[in-house]
C-alpha cells in the first residue's frame, strides 16, 4: 500500500515540479500515470524513492514515510521498490550478468560486494533472472552491446533481483521501437499479475494505456488532472485523452499486440 | 526645392565633394569622416597610422647610424629594398586613393562602397614581406649550403660505424731528444734487441721550432729518425711525447705524418723537432721523446662505448617517463575531483576550491616542461630527478584535466539505476562510478606516459637527465655519428611507444 500525500517538489532554481499532489496505490495495482514532458511524471516516480528529496509532503509505503527515513531505512525501503529507466541505465562497460547482479547490491554484504563477490544463491537467482527475461546467451558481454529492447529486459531482470513489491517503471518504452512496447509492458504485466507486485509506470501511448492499466493518473504542470478507473480509461476517447495532453497531441496507433518477444 | 537639396545633403555628406578629398589628403580619413562614413573613414586613417609606423620603425632598425631622413630611407632601401619600395608606394597610393574615395563618398549619390578588401590586401600582404624579412626566410639556402651539410647529415642518418668498434694493438719503440742540448751527455741511444721494434734518432738533442719577435718559424733541429723491426708495409705514425708527458701526433706541413713501413719493417725519415711550449715550472733537463707507432686492429667488432652510454641513457630516459608519469597519475587522481564541476558546484567554497584548481592547472600546463626542468634544475641540480620533476608537476596538470572532464561527462542515469536498488555510497561508486571512470582514466594515463617519454628525451638537453643531454653534448663535440645513435634510438623508442599507447587504448575502451 503506497499513500502520496500533499507531495510537492520545487527544485533549487524556483520550478515547481509537483504541487500538493495525493493518492494511493493499493497493492496489486498497475498504475500508468500519463502527461506532457514537464508534467512532473518523473519527479514523482523520483520522490517515491527518494532518488530526488521532495520539498513537502509525505510518502507512506507500508506504513513507513520514506520521505522522512533514515539513509539506512531508506535503503532498506529503495531494495523492495525495483526501477526501470527511459535509457536503461545499466552501467554500460560493465557486463550483462554484473548489471543484474548490482539489483542485488541491497541484500548483500556491502564489504564483499565491493571485490564483486556474491554468493552461490544470488549468482543462481541472477541466472535464472535472465532467463526469465529470455537474454541468457548475452549474459558476459558488455551492456552497451545489447540492443534496446534487450537492454531495456536487463534493467527488468536487475529489478527482479531486489524481489521488489513494486515497480516503478519511468517511461520504459519511450526510447523503444513501438513494436518492443508489448513486450516490455508484458513482462511488466506478468510480474503483476503472477507475482503481485505493484507497478507504477508513467507512459504516453494512448493503447498502451488502455492495454495495460488497472488505475490511470493524469499530470499537467504537477498536478493531478485526471483520475481513471480501468473501465473509465477503456471507455475513453481522443477528446478526452487530448484535454489531458494539450490539443497538439495526436494519437498515435502502436500496432497490434505481439506475442512472445520482439517481433 | 532649397530645402530639400540641404536636406539631402545634410543626409549624405557635411561638405562638399571636393572639400571632403582635401581634407582627406591633410588628415587621411578626415574626409571620409565629414562625409559621415565615420567608420571607413577611422579604417582607412587606421591602416595608414599601421603601415607608416611599420615603415618608419623598420627604418629606424635599418638604418641606425645614419643621420637625416633621407639618408635613413636610402640606406634601409638599399638593405632591404621589397618592404621599404611596397611599404612607401602602398602609403602613398592609400593616401590618394583615400583622398579620391572621400570626394566620391561626399557626391550626391554615392556610387562606390568598396576599397575594403583593396585596403586589407594591401595590409597583408605589408605584414607577409615584413614576416619574410624577419624571419630571415631563405629557400635557395637549400641549394647552396645544402653540399656543406652533407657530411654531418649522413653521419647523422646512419651512425652504425660508430656503433661498433675493434680492439687495438699497438707496435710501437721511442728513442729521446734532449732540448737544448747542454755540457752534460747527450740521452743514450737504445740498445736494439733483434726482432723487436727498433728507433734511433740523430742527433740526440737539439732546439724546438720557435718564433721570433715576428712571428717568423724558426725550424727546429732536422732529426733523421731511423727504425728497423716493424711489421712490414703497414702505416705508421709519429708521435712527440714532450717532458711532461704530453703526446702529440706529429704533423708537416699543417698534415699528420703517415707513411709506410717498407718489405723489412724499416723506416728512415727527416724531421724538424716541432714548436711545442714547456711551462716554465718544468724544472731540470728537457728529455722529449719520439715514437713510432703502428696501430692495429685484432679481435672481432664490439659495441662502443658511445653505443653503451646510448643504451644506458635510453634506459634512463623510459624509466624518467615513466617515474614522471607514476607519481602525475597518483597526484592528478585527487586533484581531478577538486576540478570535477559536478562534483564541486555543491556549495559557493566548493566552487571556489573548483575555480582556483582550474586556475592552477591551466597556468601549470601552459608553461612548457622544458622550462619545469630548468626551474628544477636550480633546485635539485642536474640529472634526471630534475626531469621527473618537471614532467611530473606538468603531468598532474594535464592529466588532472583530463581526469576531471571524464569525471564531469559521467552518466548521472546508472548511478541513479545502482542507488535506486539500495546500493551504499560506496557500494553505487564501486558498480556505478568506477567502471565509467577507468577507461578514460587508463587512455589518458597511457597517452601521457607516452608524451612523457618523448618529452624526457629532450628535456636532457636542459640538464633534466634522460638521452638528450648525451644528444647536446655530441652535437656540440660535432660527433655526429653518436649524435645519430641518439636520434635513432629516440625514433625507434618513440615509435614503438605510440604504437603500444595506441594498440593499448584501442583494446581497452
Amino acid at each position: 500500500m503506497l499513500e502520496i500525500k500533499n507531495l510537492t517538489k520545487i527544485y533549487d532554481d524556483g520550478t515547481v515540479a509537483l504541487r500538493d499532489i495525493s493518492f494511493e496505490v493499493a497493492d496489486g495495482e498497475f498504475l500508468i500515470i500519463i502527461g506532457l514532458s514537464g508534467s512532473g511524471k518523473s519527479t514523482l516516480l523520483r520522490c517515491i524513492n527518494r532518488l530526488i528529496d521532495p520539498t513537502e509532503g509525505q510518502i507512506i509505503w507500508d506504513g513507513v514515510d520514506v520521505a522522512a527515513a533514515e539513509p539506512n531505512q531508506l535503503r532498506e525501503i529503495r531494495r523492495q521498490i525495483g526501477m526501470i529507466f527511459q535509457h536503461f541505465n545499466l552501467v554500460k562497460r560493465s557486463t550483462v550478468f554484473t548489471n543484474v547482479l548490482s539489483g542485488r547490491l541491497g541484500y548483500v554484504n556491502p564489504w564483499s560486494s565491493l571485490l564483486h563477490r556474491f554468493t552461490a544463491e544470488d549468482l543462481e537467482m541472477a541466472r535464472q533472472a535472465l532467463e526469465q527475461v529470455g537474454i541468457t546467451e548475452q549474459a558476459y558481454k558488455r551492456a552497451d552491446e545489447l540492443s534496446g529492447g534487450q537492454q531495456q529486459r536487463v534493467g527488468i531482470a536487475r529489478a527482479l533481483m531486489q524481489e521488489p513489491h513494486m515497480i516503478l517503471a519511468d517511461e520504459p518504452v519511450a526510447s523503444l521501437d513501438p513494436v518492443l512496447a508489448h513486450s516490455i509492458l508484458g513482462y511488466l504485466e506478468q510480474l503483476n499479475q503472477e507475482r503481485g507486485i505493484t507497478v507504477l509506470c508513467s507512459l504516453h501511448y494512448l493503447d498502451l494505456v488502455q492495454r495495460y492499466a488497472t488505475r490511470v493518473i493524469g499530470l499537467r504542470d504537477g498536478q493531478i488532472v485526471y483520475r481513471g478507473s480501468q473501465e473509465d480509461i477503456r471507455a475513453m476517447t481522443d477528446v478526452e485523452f487530448k484535454e489531458i495532453y494539450g490539443q497538439e497531441a495526436v494519437r498515435v496507433n502502436v500496432g497490434p499486440h505481439v506475442e512472445g518477444g520482439e517481433a | 526645392m532649397a530645402t530639400r537639396t540641404t536636406q539631402r545633403g545634410s543626409r549624405s555628406s557635411l561638405v562638399s565633394p571636393p572639400v571632403a578629398g582635401v581634407a582627406s589628403l591633410i588628415l587621411p580619413g578626415l574626409g571620409q569622416i565629414l562625409a559621415l562614413q565615420v567608420q571607413r573613414g577611422l579604417l582607412l586613417l587606421g591602416s595608414l597610422v599601421t603601415i607608416a609606423g611599420i615603415l618608419v620603425w623598420r627604418i629606424s632598425l635599418l638604418a641606425p647610424r645614419r643621420i637625416g631622413v633621407m639618408s635613413k630611407i636610402g640606406r634601409a632601401l638599399a638593405r632591404q629594398p621589397v618592404f621599404v619600395v611596397l611599404a612607401l608606394v602602398g602609403s602613398v597610393a592609400l593616401w590618394l586613393w583615400g583622398a579620391w574615395d572621400a570626394y566620391q563618398q561626399a557626391r550626391p549619390q554615392r556610387q562606390r562602397r568598396g576599397g575594403g578588401i583593396g585596403i586589407f590586401v594591401l595590409v597583408i600582404a605589408l605584414f607577409f614581406v615584413l614576416g619574410w624579412e624577419i624571419g630571415e626566410i631563405a629557400p635557395y639556402k637549400f641549394v647552396t649550403e645544402l653540399s656543406d651539410a652533407r657530411r654531418p647529415l649522413s653521419r647523422v642518418l646512419w651512425p652504425w660505424a660508430a656503433a661498433v668498434t675493434r680492439d687495438t694493438e699497438t707496435v710501437s719503440a721511442g728513442a729521446d731528444v734532449l732540448s737544448p742540448c747542454d755540457d752534460q751527455p747527450p740521452p743514450p741511444v737504445p740498445e736494439e734487441i733483434p726482432g723487436e721494434p727498433y728507433l734511433v734518432v740523430d742527433p740526440t738533442c737539439g732546439d724546438l721550432t720557435t718564433q721570433d719577435e715576428n712571428l717568423q718559424e724558426i725550424p727546429g733541429t732536422l732529426l733523421t729518425v731511423v727504425g728497423r723491426g716493424f711489421a712490414p708495409n703497414t702505416e705508421t705514425q709519429l708521435w712527440w711525447v714532450d717532458p711532461i708527458g704530453n703526446e702529440f701526433r706529429m704533423r708537416q706541413g699543417g698534415k699528420y705524418i703517415a707513411f709506410q713501413t717498407d718489405d723489412q719493417g724499416s723506416l728512415e725519415l727527416e724531421i724538424n723537432m716541432p714548436y711545442r711550449l714547456i711551462p716554465p715550472s718544468s724544472t731540470g733537463r728537457q728529455v722529449h721523446r719520439i715514437e713510432a707507432r703502428q696501430i692495429s686492429e685484432v679481435g672481432g667488432l664490439k659495441p662502443s662505448e658511445n653505443l653503451i652510454h646510448n643504451i644506458e641513457k635510453m634506459i634512463e630516459t623510459i624509466v624518467l617517463g615513466m617515474m614522471a608519469t607514476f607519481f602525475g597519475i597518483i597526484i592528478a587522481i585527487p586533484v581531478s575531483f577538486l576540478a570535477a564541476r559536478n562534483l564541486m558546484s555543491v556549495s559557493p567554497l566548493t566552487l571556489t576550491v573548483y575555480f582556483i584548481t582550474r586556475t592552477m592547472m591551466n597556468i601549470i600546463r601552459s608553461i612548457e616542461p622544458m622550462i619545469w626542468a630548468i626551474l628544477a634544475v636550480t633546485v635539485v641540480g642536474l640529472g634526471p630527478f630534475a626531469g621527473i620533476i618537471a614532467l611530473f608537476v606538468h603531468s598532474v596538470a594535464a592529466l588532472g584535466k583530463l581526469y576531471s572532464e571524464a569525471i564531469e561527462s559521467i552518466d548521472p542515469g546508472q548511478i541513479e539505476a545502482v542507488q535506486a536498488t539500495g546500493a551504499t555510497r560506496l557500494q553505487t561508486i564501486m558498480y556505478a562510478v568506477v567502471p565509467q571512470m577507468i577507461p578514460p582514466f587508463v587512455s589518458f594515463s597511457i597517452y601521457r606516459w607516452d608524451i612523457n617519454v618523448r618529452m624526457s628525451t629532450i628535456i636532457g638537453m636542459v640538464g633534466g637527465g634522460g638521452i638528450g643531454f648525451l644528444l647536446v653534448q655530441y652535437i656540440r663535440l660535432l660527433d655526429y655519428r653518436s649524435a645519430g645513435i641518439c636520434v635513432w634510438f629516440i625514433a625507434i623508442t618513440v615509435s614503438i611507444l605510440d604504437y603500444t599507447s595506441s594498440e593499448i587504448r584501442r583494446r581497452f575502451v
